[in-house]
């Protein structure tokens, strides 16, 4: 049974490595969520000039805007994971050599670096450009990672679930928003909650729940997407 | 005379209303090479990516077993078991070819080692980026690939496509020792001329 769960790990592992490879060579994912991420940090802080905003109104706005970055530069590099395997059709080679549920993890892990990279690089330059005052920044760090899994594991399930369809760009958005949206209104509010010193309450469990739930869904599901 | 290791079985399948197979049947023993011929959308490749457990049949049965006396596998253990050589397979253009072997080596859980040494049978440099392969070189690529986790069932979608002399001499012998060593092919090719001596046939023409 170890042998079994040790070759799954090296399997998924292999995927992961991979993954991080070709996106070295090629910095499609990386250029694209760098750019979209830059971009968007100097709208916002050029729309809110040189003073800022009120601290009771930066309290409400700021978190809001800090996930709308995260979010839509995740989304344009994440649903890649799996379209891109179908657009090459490297998929088949894939199909007949990997185990799917070692394939969802590996490339579960690849987005999970990929979103927490983008959250490191984003969230200390944008919190520095509006002069963000966080009051609680270790719940902060922990809204992030718990929100930047759920939106790597939402993400890596419905581009698994599109990478088939022919109008992937339409159904991945389509998709992704009842998938995603509980995520975002529960980091937003613990976001809020951080940023005024609130404590966490039950909605941190809540964030934790959706990671798990949608995890699972995507170790479940993943197979009968992937296969015929 | 041995009994067959992969039997189909009235193998149908349908894309939308288009019929492609109308109840297929055949089957293949250790060391027996199964020719499957016809026109092109005679149903050839989708015959293999049903036995490859690529396509699900809409009816029909599909048994295989790797020895004699034991269960058929289901379609995700044929997808890892048979070794598949298709137009249809693409490998990572980032990466070279040793990198691609070496990557699907790990999926496999074997050493590269084989797929490698079939590689040089074949003579395809290991250090050249995949994206920058000839479609000859891709064939070669496809074979290694195919042969890498040293499958017992071959199944073979017009498997000399794209070679140069060499190249499908090469290919030959390497199917040659395949069925020698008691391995089983099953081969799709739209023209019967490149496999003249071949017993077992199965003409999906109409």
């Amino acid at each position: 049974m170890w042998r079994d769960a040790s070759t799954w790990a090296a399997e998924a592992l292999a995927v992961f490595a991979k993954e991080w490879r070709c996106e070295f060579r090629t910095r499609y994912a990386l250029n694209t969520l760098g750019l979209f991420a830059f971009t968007t940090l100097v709208v916002v802080s050029v729309s809110l000039g040189p003073v800022g905003v009120s601290t009771s109104r930066g309290t409400a706005v700021l978190p809001v805007l800090l996930w709308v970055i995260l979010l839509f530069s995740a989304a344009a590099g994440l649903p890649r994971a799996f379209v891109q395997e179908e657009e090459t059709q490297t998929a088949t080679a894939l199909r007949l050599a990997a185990t799917p549920s070692a394939l969802f993890c590996g490339k579960l892990l690849y987005g999970l670096t990929l979103t927490f990279a983008l959250e490191i690089l984003v969230t200390p330059v944008f919190v520095a450009m509006t002069s963000l005052d966080v009051k609680s920044p270790g719940l902060l760090a922990a809204v992030l990672a718990a929100g930047g899994f759920g939106l790597a594991a939402g993400s890596t399930l419905v581009a698994a679930i599109i990478a088939q369809a022919r109008s992937k760009g339409t159904l991945f958005s389509v998709m992704a928003f009842p998938v995603l949206l509980p995520l975002l209104l529960i980091a937003v509010e613990l976001s809020r909650g951080a940023v005024a010193g609130d404590p966490a309450g039950v909605a941190l469990l809540q964030l934790l729940l959706y990671d798990a739930s949608v995890t699972v869904a995507g170790f479940m599901l993943f197979p009968v997407v992937w296969n015929p | 005379m041995p009994a067959p290791r992969l039997r189909f079985a009235n193998v149908r399948r349908r894309f939308g209303r288009l019929a492609v197979l109308n109840g297929v049947s055949g089957a293949v023993g250790p060391g027996e090479m199964l020719l499957v011929t016809g026109p092109n959308g005679s149903g050839k490749s989708t015959l293999l990516r049903c036995l490859a457990g690529l396509l699900a049949p809409d009816a029909g049965t599909i048994e295989y077993r790797e020895d004699e006396g034991d269960p058929a596998v289901d379609a995700a253990s044929r997808r890892k078991l048979a070794g598949t050589v298709s137009p249809d397979l693409a490998f990572y253009a980032e990466l070279s070819v040793a990198e691609n072997l070496a990557f699907f080596a790990r999926l496999r859980r074997t050493p590269p080692d084989r797929g490698l040494a079939v590689l040089d049978r074949l003579g395809l440099p290991l250090d050249r980026p995949a994206g920058a392969l000839s479609s000859g070189m891709r064939q070669r690529l496809r074979w290694a690939w195919a042969l890498l986790h040293a499958p017992r069932l071959l199944l073979l979608d017009e498997p000399f496509q794209n070679f140069d002399a060499p190249g499908e001499r090469a290919a030959r012998e390497l199917l040659a020792e395949h069925l020698a060593a008691g391995g089983l092919a099953v081969v799709a090719n739209p023209s019967t001329l490149e496999f003249a001596d071949v017993a077992g046939r199965l003409d999906l023409g109409r």
